[in-house]
């Protein structure tokens, strides 16, 4: 903890930590200062100059956001003369910004308007300027419109952290407006249509472009939830109105480098409402399937599983919630009593390679990348990426050990393009040269290996770090984690959202594995959420729990309606192994029902009383000891997916079911 | 990049000077740094000035009333407390340094004594002096003045005229008459003023 600093505000006394500024030293204390360019987490640029504040000892008022609290200063916010300031710049704003705020979807979460409301101004006494600048909607993501610009930069500074690097000022001054490179439409320029822009406008320019009459801020009810479409696991704020959601934005806290999220999380939930969603059970009857109800669906499939008994099996994708996992877990075992039960996340990694230590990504002063590509632009961990980007324009060091070269390779500091294994192994070797103390076996291991300059640069940025993070592929994750014997943390980001929570729950090969049952030989298959399959394997009689009628499902003999994510309760394990809430946004769709309540039904039918799992009940699998031991530098075999196939493969429902779907017809994205 | 060479406030300052009318004097300040050194980084300077010369435009064409003055000393103020460097401050100074100065409320009544601020101002013939040599007739680019040359020994011509709807106010004409009979006066008082070449 950093030391306390003790400060009065306003009269209160505030204690805060060393190097913080103004703005967030007050805001501890409950005290706003308004501002309209501050962005918590970014250095204050002092442009706005709401955030005036007088600081007893000092002749002139000081801008708060770029001056840091000091033992025993006084501080006053409202003073008369800062208060005037204050209202002349929001009245000059006012004389060029529309004043619409009846119809403005802003309104109620606009600074503008909140500010005008507090310094009491009904309209500008300034001259009014109107601009008629062409509004960008050509996309269905993010609608542009310069006339509502306060020209405040967050949008253009949120960018460039995130290493979008998208839009910006186009002129200075009045009528100057922020733009893409040339003034193109945003589709036609780099844009991944994350949204980052959008969660931090304070006003009406940047806006989701569905917003138009579908509620204000004060008619949601919001939820902070985890989006489940990659293996980030992103938290976000689900804002629902009417039991609909209407809109999605970054969860993670207010200056964070985590608050990202992509297109995917922040767009994709219209698949909830697709025309492809299932929302009651079906049946093939005469090689046709045709709706039907529960308790039929339900006793067909608990006849075939009593039939089927040891050769019946269970796939699912690693995107189940932890109280999910746990009951089929159960249902496999105590009812249908086989051991055939595997997840997608066999493809990729195991419990000794999925299951890893925790980060702190907010101090990690270096990252080394091990055979991972995150990007933000192919949407694959675009979240890393993007926490990548950001902690290195605050300065901290990148290390990427790839044998491809991936694109976040061009912002980092040592890059070792070769055969992922050796060159950990003569990092490791390097690092041991230098004198860190490691265990002899490490030693000996690692004496045949070839120290490069470039390794030797590696080693020593890894030597001057205080909190090395090492981000590893599963893969190769045993051999990352030799390394953080010596020193540091090693991490293995998994490609689904809830990978390490599912083998936490047991998850993991027992039986048949999942390669082996997907492609047949079963008597019964039953396969739960969207598989990476398209083509039914030899199998005698094939269920699909899921919640969009996939090709598989298409194909399958019973297909039952699962909730889909945001419609459910429950917990996932991210890739930092933090255990997070997923709380339900709205309701499921039809008949559908959550994945854990179908087994207990069918498990039920079958004769055998098993209950869902609770949260209680999960969380003690979650609480695992990571075993520190030396492994051999290698590859470990069997776990080659095609990252960016799979997570477009995993979520095909939801681009295909939402107007992602936009993105991969504009093809805009390269 | 091949761009002139971005002016600097002192220069801005020194050319404003020059000027004999307060409001020009401010106007050209405010006009040229808004085309040069402003920076735009900082909200009371580069919309405070934008402003100001709004308002200095309205009382150099004489639409202003007593409460832009207000407006114009307050938008002052505030970019000389809140500015984020020495130019925008600079810019404060030098506006408030001559908005006290008469002029002001003088061009609020509509007149503009050192003869600056053309649109207060218009251009008319004095009949009497008037010898109808065409000189002007020639010098006038935009035909704004009626009137035949007289020939010599011959009867029935009228003196010149100007027409305001045509005039833009250049000045060619005053240059050029032999017998200083185009005079500058006051649009409001319709007095003839001291004349001056402008």
């Amino acid at each position: 903890m950093a030391n306390m600093v003790n400060l009065k505000i306003d009269g209160k006394e505030i204690k805060a930590p060393e190097g913080t500024n103004l703005i967030d030293a007050a805001e501890l204390g409950g005290i706003h200062i308004p501002n309209l360019c501050y962005l918590k987490g970014l250095k204050g640029i002092g442009a706005c100059r709401l955030c005036l504040v007088e600081i007893e000892g000092m002749k002139a008022p000081m801008i708060a956001c770029t001056t840091r609290v000091k033992e025993g200063m006084v501080v006053n916010t409202k003073t008369e003369k800062v208060q005037e300031v204050r209202k002349f710049v929001i009245d000059l704003i006012l004389s060029m910004h529309p004043l619409d705020c009846m119809t403005c979807t802003k309104a109620g979460a606009c600074s503008l308007q909140n500010y005008a409301y507090d310094f009491e101004i009904k309209e500008s006494s300034f001259t009014r300027k109107k601009f008629g600048f062409s509004i960008d909607e050509a996309n269905p993501f993010i609608k542009r419109d310069p006339d509502y610009c306060v020209l405040c930069g967050r949008c253009v500074r949120v960018c460039k952290d995130q290493g979008t690097n998208v839009l910006e000022f186009m002129g200075r001054g009045v009528g100057s407006k922020v733009a893409t490179a040339a003034d193109k439409p945003l589709h036609e320029s780099e844009c991944t249509f994350c949204g980052s822009c959008v969660d931090v406008c304070p006003v009406n320019a940047l806006l989701e472009a569905d917003r138009w009459r579908k509620g204000r801020e004060w008619d949601y009810d919001k939820v902070n939830s985890v989006c489940l479409l990659c293996g980030n696991g992103c938290d976000i704020t689900v804002s629902t109105k009417d039991g609909q959601i209407m809109k999605i934005n970054a969860g993670a806290a207010e200056g964070s480098p985590e608050r990202y999220i992509c297109a995917y999380g922040r767009f994709g939930f219209d698949c909830i409402e697709a025309d492809n969603r299932v929302t009651a059970p079906m049946k093939r009857v005469n090689g046709e399937l045709k709706e039907t109800t529960w308790k039929d669906a339900i006793e067909t499939i608990a006849n075939a599983l009593k039939k089927a008994g040891q050769n019946a099996g269970f796939i699912t994708t690693a995107g189940i919630l932890n109280e999910d996992a746990l009951t089929l877990k159960k249902f496999a075992s105590d009812a249908v009593k086989t051991k055939n039960v595997d997840t997608t996340a066999s493809l990729y990694g195991d419990a000794d390679t999925l299951i890893s230590g925790s980060a702190d990504l907010d101090s990690a002063d270096l990252f080394v990348l091990v055979d991972l590509n995150p990007s933000q632009w192919k949407r694959v961990l675009p979240a890393i990426d993007a926490v990548i980007r950001r902690r290195v324009n605050a300065g901290a060091k990148l290390i990427v050990i790839n044998s491809s070269e991936p694109k976040i390779a061009s912002v980092a500091t040592v890059n070792l393009i070769e055969n992922e294994a050796e060159a950990l192994m003569s990092l490791t070797k390097a690092l041991l040269d230098k004198g860190l103390p490691g265990d002899k076996k490490l030693a000996s291991d690692v004496s045949s290996a070839t120290v490069s300059e470039a390794v030797d640069k590696a080693a020593t940025l890894y030597m001057e770090a205080k909190n090395p993070v090492i981000l590893s592929s599963p893969a190769m994750y045993q051999a990352a984690a030799n390394i953080s014997l010596l020193k540091g943390v090693t991490v293995s980001v998994p490609v689904e959202s809830n990978a390490k929570g599912v083998v936490m729950m047991g998850l993991t090969t027992e039986g048949k594995s999942y390669k082996e049952m997907a492609s047949g030989g079963l008597n019964l298959l039953y396969a739960i959420g969207e598989v990476p399959l398209n083509k039914r394997p030899n199998v005698d009689f094939l269920v699909v729990q899921t919640s969009h009628l996939t090709e598989l499902a298409k194909q399958a003999d019973i297909v039952l309606p699962s909730a889909a994510y945001l419609e459910i309760d429950g917990t996932v394990v991210d890739y930092l192994g933090r255990l997070k809430h997923v709380c339900k946004a709205v309701e499921p769709a039809g008949d559908a029902k959550s994945h854990r309540e179908i087994f207990a039904d069918i498990a039920k039918a079958m004769g055998t009383e098993i209950k869902e799992a609770k949260e209680s009940e999960t969380k003690k699998f979650t609480e695992v000891k990571v075993k520190a031991s030396v492994a051999p530098f290698a590859r470990k075999e069997g776990f080659d997916v095609k990252v960016d196939e799979m997570i477009e493969s995993i979520n095909a429902s939801v681009i295909n079911g939402s107007r992602l779907l936009w993105l991969k017809e504009a093809a805009v994205c390269a | 990049m091949t761009e002139a060479k971005e002016k600097k406030t002192e220069d801005i300052k020194k050319e404003a000077e020059e000027k004999n009318c307060t409001v020009q004097k401010a106007l050209y300040y405010v006009s040229e740094f808004l085309s040069g050194p402003m920076c735009g980084r900082c909200f009371p300077c580069a919309l405070g000035s934008y402003e100001a010369k709004v308002r200095l435009q309205r009382i150099a064409e004489g639409k202003a009333a007593d409460a832009d003055l207000i407006v114009l000393r307050n938008i002052a103020d505030n970019m000389l407390e809140a500015s984020m460097c020495k130019k925008g401050k600079d810019t404060a100074r030098f506006i408030l340094e001559w908005l006290g100065t008469d002029a002001y409320k003088e061009h609020i009544e509509g007149k503009c004594i050192a003869h600056e601020c053309m649109a207060l101002l218009e251009f008319k013939v004095i009949p009497e002096k008037c010898v109808m040599c065409g000189l002007c007739l020639d010098a006038c680019r935009y035909s704004a003045i009626i009137g035949e040359k007289k020939k010599r020994f011959q009867l029935g011509y009228l003196p010149y005229e100007i027409r305001m709807a045509r005039c833009v106010k250049c000045g060619d004409c005053v240059k050029v008459c032999p017998t200083e009979a185009i005079v500058i006066v006051d649009i409001k008082e319709k007095t003839v003023q001291t004349v001056q070449t402008v």
